[in-house]
Order: structure tokens, then C-alpha cells, then sequence
């Protein structure tokens, strides 16, 4: 496959914390429109693996290519990869002293140069998108978790991203707010953003997943489209995973 | 039973002058000191950012150890005789209480400020590299006024224990507070009445501020009062 029309490429891929190996020869290739769905016991390195594709982590081997950007140790201008990834974090991670909409109006003013009008106007349409407009004035503490975890997801579509990052975004909700979360999750992968999302959520998985990615240990041991991994599992760490969870 | 007299405070036009002045001196040099202080505190604190070059970072580092690590009267007198003759100008006593204090105060603010910052979730900071904001955007529109208003409390009574320290500019004539009350009682020689009465206008002094620095938190962090 061309790598022009790749939206992310790793190839042998490894990270080291000091001397303990992270993540060990990633080899992934993501084509634009996909969704894939990262799932693995605790400590895997889920999150790590999705870090290091918009620089918040650094990798010491292999090469990690996002939307035709190398990403390399030490790079001078990480922006310029973050500016086509978004990233909704497992805690939310709005600004609490901002309103909502002051939230999602402050990156575009000062990342994408936009003026307030247009700012605002970008983002009273991503925060309809995720049906909470009603909400723009007020600040992060007084709404609910599952209506913050919408705010951050319109938040980082406000940039608007080719790649959206999601770790673990309902794994900090209460069970109630899980669907609301998913829902909004749901309708934009239709709209056919590339999506990588570390989850659980296995149903989320069944209904819009292109590919479900296993990983172990620091290595991806199984990546199969959802049908195959959830009836199939050819791993026995993935049988037992998929054992506990299901 | 000691015998009170207070009248011998109030009866002279000039004692009440001098107390009402040395009390306005007091507010004021603690207010711009404050002020000054704080600006300079919060420049030190950031200084302290491990993005900034190293040089600076331990410059910055060095003279808040130097300050909080010496007597207020010590640096009181380097400013007002050891600096005038290091530069070989003399300026007011006025001037050099006003440098001293915020000298002073800026090393006590600087940790405070410092501590706040390091105090921020990490989360914020990642959450603004991922939308692409820049360090130093991070660290004024983010994490900047979360951390004043987490520490704005310990910077109010930081800022009270630091006024009620600012007697001792009296030792270089300033005419203040407490060089009021030296000044009545080395002519009624009533200095019991006199350290009542000094004791009362530093407590009113101080309340005073507190009050004023709960306004201002209204008016500069409008968010941290929001209802849930
Ligand atoms: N900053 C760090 N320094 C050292 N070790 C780290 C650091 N961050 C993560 N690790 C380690 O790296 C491994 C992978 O962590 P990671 O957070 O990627 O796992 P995960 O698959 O996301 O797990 P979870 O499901 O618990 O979120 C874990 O063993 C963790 O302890
Ligand atoms: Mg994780």
C-alpha cells in the first residue's frame, strides 16, 4: 500500500521507561476512515501506544509516521502532528477555570490563529454535535462526567482533527453516563473520522470497529476485524481476556 | 490594677496625626510593596520553569534561598546604606523600605506561586500539548491561573505575616506604624496604652487587607466562585 494515503504507519516500533521495554517492535498501519478499537489487560501498553502517536510520548526505535509527519525522539515541532490528531483523555481533562465554551474557543484562538467569531461559531457547532449547546456557559465542575467527556470530544473536533485519539473515555464514568459517551463516539465514527480508541467497551467495538487490535505485554498479538477476535480469538492471552471481560 | 490612660494618647492633635500618617504609611508601603512584590514573585516563579535557561533558572533559584534565608532588617539596611554605596547614589529611606519590602516579599510569593504550579494535574498540561497550545501558552492560560487560585489563600496570610514584619522600617525613619508609637511614648510615657493602641490599628490594618484581597479574588478569578 502507498504510505501517502497511510493515516498512521509504525513500523518496529519500541519504547523504553528507563530500562523497562514499554513496547516492543510495533508494526501497525492505519488507512484514513478506519476505526480501530485497542484492547489488553492493564499495563500492555494501550495508552502508550496511542501517546506516542501525537508526541506525549517519546518512541527510541522503529519509525512512527501520522498523516505523512515522521515522528522521531527530541522533534523540534510536535504541533505539527497534534494539530491533525485530536485526543479525548479517560479524565476528561477540561480546563476548570474556563467555561465550556471558553474551552473549546481558546486551542482554535491560539493554536489555528481563528478569530472569536469564527472560534465560537466552530464551536457552538461541535458542542450541538455532541448536544449539550445548552451547557456553553457554564464551567467543567457543574456538569456531569458523561456531559464533560462530550465537551472534550467537541473540544478536540473543534481543531478539526483527521485522527481522533480515545483512551480509555469511559472507563472514568459512571455506568449511567457510559451510553451518552458512546453514542456520541458512535456518530462520529460514522462520519467517517479515523478513530483509535483504547476501550473496553466491547459492544462499541462490535458496532463500529474496522479492526480489533490485542495487545499484551508491549506487543500487539492479535489484530483481526471485530466478528473474527470477539468468536475466533486465535491467542490464548486474548481467549483469557476476552473470558474476563465479556 | 494598672490605671489606663488612654487620654493621654488622644488628647494630643499631634499623637493622633502621627498615628493616623503612620498608619497610612504602613497600608501603603505594604500595598505597593505587595503589589510590586507579587509581580516580581510571580517573574521568579516562572522563572523556575525547567524550559528556561539554566542560568536564569538558578539565578532565580539562588536569591529566593538568599532572601528567605536572612533577617528583613538585614536586607533593610544593604538596601538603604550598602546599595547607595555600591551604585554611589543616595536615594530616599522612603524608596529604599519600598525596594526592601518588595525585595522581600517577592522571594516568600515566588514559592508559593512555584508550588502552586507544580501542584497542577498533569492532565492539564497534556490535555494543552494534545490541542497543540505552546509551553508558554500552557503555563499563562492554563496552569498560571489554576495555580494562584489553589494558593491564593497561603498568599493572603503569607502577605499579613509579611505586613506585620514591616515595622521594622521604622528603624530607618520611616515614619510608620511603629514609629508612631515610638514617637508618642517617648513623650507621654505611657507605653502600655501605646502598644494597645498599636496592637488594635495593626489588627484593623490587617483585616483590613484580608478584606480587600477577598474582593480582589472576586473580581480576578470569577470562576473559583461559581456554583456547582
Ligand atoms: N511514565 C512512566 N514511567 C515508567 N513506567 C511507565 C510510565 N507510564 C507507564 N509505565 C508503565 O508502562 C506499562 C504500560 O503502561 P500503559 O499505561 O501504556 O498501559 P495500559 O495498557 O494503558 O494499561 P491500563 O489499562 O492500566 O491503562 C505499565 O507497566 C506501566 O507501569
Ligand atoms: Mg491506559
Amino acid at each position: 500500500m502507498n504510505k501517502e494515503n497511510l493515516a498512521i504507519s509504525i513500523s518496529g516500533m519500541s519504547k523504553w521507561y528507563d530500562d523497562f521495554k514499554v513496547l516492543t517492535d510495533i508494526d501497525l498501519s492505519v488507512t484514513f476512515g478506519e476505526r480501530i478499537v485497542i484492547c489488553g489487560p492493564s499495563g500492555s501498553g494501550k495508552s502508550t501506544l496511542i501517546r506516542c502517536l501525537n508526541h506525549l510520548e517519546e518512541h527510541q526505535k522503529g519509525s512512527i509516521v501520522v498523516d505523512g509527519i515522521e515522528l522521531y525522539p527530541g522533534m523540534k515541532n510536535p504541533e505539527l502532528v497534534r494539530r491533525t490528531v485530536g485526543m479525548v483523555f479517560q479524565s476528561f481533562n477540561l480546563f476548570p477555570h474556563l467555561t465550556i465554551l471558553e474551552n473549546c474557543i481558546l486551542p482554535q484562538r491560539r493554536a489555528l490563529k481563528r478569530s472569536k467569531e469564527q472560534a465560537r461559531e466552530v464551536a457552538m457547532k461541535f458542542l450541538e454535535r455532541v448536544k449539550i449547546p445548552e451547557q456553553a456557559d457554564k464551567y467543567p465542575r457543574q456538569l456531569s462526567g458523561g456531559q464533560q467527556q462530550r465537551v472534550a470530544i467537541a473540544r478536540a473536533l473543534c481543531m478539526e482533527p483527521k485522527i481522533m485519539l480515545f483512551d480509555e473515555p469511559t472507563s472514568a464514568l459512571d455506568p449511567e453516563m457510559v451510553s451518552e459517551v458512546l453514542d456520541t463516539m458512535i456518530e462520529l465514527a460514522l462520519s467517517g473520522i479515523t478513530m483509535l480508541c483504547v476501550t473496553h467497551e466491547m459492544g462499541f467495538a462490535r458496532k463500529v470497529a474496522d479492526r480489533v487490535i490485542f495487545m499484551d505485554t508491549g506487543q500487539i498479538i492479535e489484530s483481526n476485524a471485530p466478528e473474527t477476535f470477539f468468536s475466533q480469538p486465535k491467542h490464548p492471552r486474548a481467549k483469557e481476556f476476552l473470558g474476563q471481560i465479556l | 490594677m494598672f490605671d489606663f490612660r488612654f487620654y493621654e494618647i488622644w488628647r494630643s492633635q499631634e499623637f493622633v496625626q502621627a498615628l493616623i500618617d503612620g498608619a497610612l504609611t504602613s497600608f501603603w508601603l505594604s500595598s505597593i510593596g505587595g503589589c510590586l512584590g507579587f509581580c516580581l514573585g510571580l517573574m521568579l516563579a516562572i522563572s523556575q520553569e525547567k524550559s528556561v535557561f539554566w542560568g536564569i533558572r538558578y539565578t532565580a533559584r539562588s536569591y529566593i534561598e538568599l532572601i528567605r534565608n536572612t533577617p528583613f532588617i538585614v536586607q533593610l539596611f544593604f538596601v538603604a546604606f550598602g546599595l547607595p554605596l555600591l551604585m554611589d547614589y543616595q536615594w530616599s529611606f522612603y524608596a529604599s523600605a519600598l525596594l526592601a519590602i518588595t525585595l522581600n516579599f517577592s522571594a516568600y510569593f515566588a514559592e508559593i506561586v512555584r508550588s502552586g504550579i507544580d501542584s497542577i494535574d498533569k492532565g492539564q498540561i497534556e490535555a494543552s500539548k494534545a490541542l497543540c497550545l505552546t509551553k508558554r501558552e500552557t503555563l499563562m492560560d492554563i496552569v498560571l491561573p489554576q495555580a494562584l487560585v489553589k494558593v491564593y489563600p497561603s498568599l493572603v496570610s503569607q502577605f499579613i505575616f509579611l505586613f506585620l514584619t514591616t515595622g521594622l522600617v521604622s528603624e530607618i525613619s520611616i515614619e510608620d506604624l511603629t514609629w508612631a508609637g515610638r514617637f508618642i511614648s517617648d513623650r507621654n510615657f505611657r507605653d502600655f496604652e501605646v502598644f494597645i493602641v498599636l496592637t488594635v490599628m495593626y489588627m484593623a490594618l490587617a483585616w483590613l487587607f484580608k478584606l480587600l484581597l477577598q474582593l480582589l479574588k472576586r473580581y480576578a478569578f470569577p470562576w473559583a466562585e461559581a456554583e456547582i
